[in-house]
């Protein structure tokens, strides 16, 4: 199953859920996207996205202000 | 920790967050007799800009008609009740994402972006003076002034979102 | 809602994290710088002091609900979602009343006021509202955050928005310069439309809360709607 890294340091709003958006639709199921962001935004809103759509969703701080998502491609 | 947890660092629900910016604006009415609004502010900043260039920004039309946007007395255009509003905020973010630990200094990521940003702020910038107001002081505090005017600024911001969305998707993404 | 593999992946970066910087004596220190200021306003100057506390605490709640205006307009047409949207409106709904009270308490003392009296952002409506608020809402989506925004997102550290807030003040002072001309030609033909003078207060009231009753059935109805995936 493969990976795919998304690097969306330094974006504002709505630019990682949009990026993040148009490589799900790529990507096959059971496939995971890996979005890196500073974004302080991007934990809630790409987070309540893909909760919507369905797909599995959690995320990891792994430094002051940045994250990584994860989110896998259920359906 | 748990309460940390819950308060400091998750981030609120949107609902909460609604809530407690409608009390806020109803408790800055109640307190000053004038409810939230931020342009007329960051205009006086320019002003101020402006007067340390050698301009005479108060003599300006702007500052002087009917709509009443001159100074009010004893205050300048760097010092008056709207840069206290305005620099709390940003202070009040600070001490909010500093509580979370999750502040990080995030630099300009391209030229592209900057660009935007540049264009974008002016594009705002001269819609306001327009309309009396941003999306704070000319539809959040406009609507619940029964205001019309504030109707008209939420269904046409409707317009003009809907704009941006379309130059948004062929150039920036 | 995760699944056994975000996990993994969780649990395998969290060991190769290096160890973190503590920003809490940050914390301390704005909180405690914040506060002085207060108690010096509260003694110096009253009427500042008001502005402050709930500028600090419109700030934090701002950030803390990453509340975004310019968010709640462009994510309806962009992905669908409308939950920002909706908790605006509550917040209109709940500022429509505590606004009627205020108003209506300044009626009562005073029933022959005049517009410029009632307390409020009354202004003149017209074809200049529009025009304003259409470039404010191109202007807010490509520049990725609005007024409010802005400033939230400066304490957040976004160097990006400094250029932005740069930009403002340019357009604003442009603006400003130009105000004659269309005072001439759009505003001053315009007039004040202060609902209460027209149908009543409290019809005012209950026409407005019911609109927005039914627009937050709308959104939630698109927000229901909109649960495929979209792209434009």
């Amino acid at each position: 199953m493969a990976e795919y890294k998304l690097d969306c340091l330094y974006e504002a709003c709505p630019i990682p859920l949009l990026k993040a958006l148009k490589q799900l639709e790529k990507m096959a199921i059971g496939e995971v996207l890996i979005l890196h962001t500073d974004h302080n935004c991007s934990i809630k809103n790409v987070v309540e996205w893909t909760k919507k759509q369905g797909h599995y969703i959690d995320y990891v701080e792994i430094s002051e202000g940045e994250w990584e998502i994860y989110i896998e491609k259920a359906k | 920790m748990r309460i940390y947890e819950k308060v400091i660092k998750k981030p609120w629900p949107y609902w909460v967050g609604g809530i407690l910016l409608a009390l806020l604006n109803i408790s800055l009415l109640l307190a000053t007799g004038s409810p939230w609004s931020i342009t007329t502010g960051l205009l006086y900043w320019a002003a101020a800009i402006m007067e340390r260039l050698g301009f005479r920004p108060a003599d300006w039309y702007y500052f002087n008609n009917s709509y009443e946007y001159g100074l009010k007395a004893g205050q300048g255009f760097l010092f008056n009740t709207y840069t206290v509003l305005n620099i709390a905020i940003i202070i009040g973010a600070l001490i909010a994402v500093l509580w979370a630990k999750e502040f990080k200094w995030k630099r300009v990521k391209n030229i592209k972006q900057f660009l935007f940003a540049l264009g974008g702020g002016i594009i705002m910038g001269y819609g306001t003076r327009l309309s009396f107001g941003c999306n704070i002081g000319a539809y959040f505090s406009a609507i619940p002034s029964f205001s019309l005017h504030g109707w008209v600024f939420a269904a046409f911001m409707f317009v003009g979102a809907w704009i941006g969305s379309k130059i948004l998707f062929k150039y920036i993404l | 809602m995760t699944s056994s593999r975000i996990e993994e992946l969780k649990r395998q970066r969290q060991t190769e994290l290096k160890k973190r910087g503590n920003q809490l004596p940050y914390a301390i220190a704005a909180t405690a710088a914040a506060l002085v200021i207060y108690f010096a306003l509260v003694k110096y100057n009253m009427s500042f002091s008001y502005y402050w506390i709930i500028g600090i605490l419109l700030g934090i709640t701002m950030q803390r609900s990453r509340f975004c205006f310019s968010a709640s307009f462009r994510d309806p047409i962009m992905v669908g979602s409308t939950s920002l949207l909706k908790a605006i409106i509550m917040a209109l709904f709940i500022s429509s009343i505590g606004f009627f009270i205020i108003q209506y308490r300044a009626y009562l003392m005073n029933p022959s006021h005049q517009l410029k009296q009632i307390p409020g952002q009354l202004h003149p409506m017209g074809i200049h509202t529009a025009i304003g608020a259409i470039l404010f809402g191109i202007g807010m989506v490509i520049a990725g955050g609005c007024a409010s925004g802005v400033l939230v997102r400066i304490g957040e550290g976004y160097i990006m928005q400094v250029m932005v807030l740069i930009g403002f003040l340019i357009g604003t002072t442009i603006g400003a310069r130009h105000f004659e001309f269309w005072d001439r030609i759009l505003i001053s033909k315009a007039p004040i439309v202060y609902l209460p003078h027209h149908i009543g207060y409290f019809p005012a009231l209950l026409l407005q809360l019911l609109l927005l009753v039914i627009l937050y059935f709308i959104a939630d109805w698109y927000d229901k709607k909109n649960n495929i995936m979209s792209t434009m």
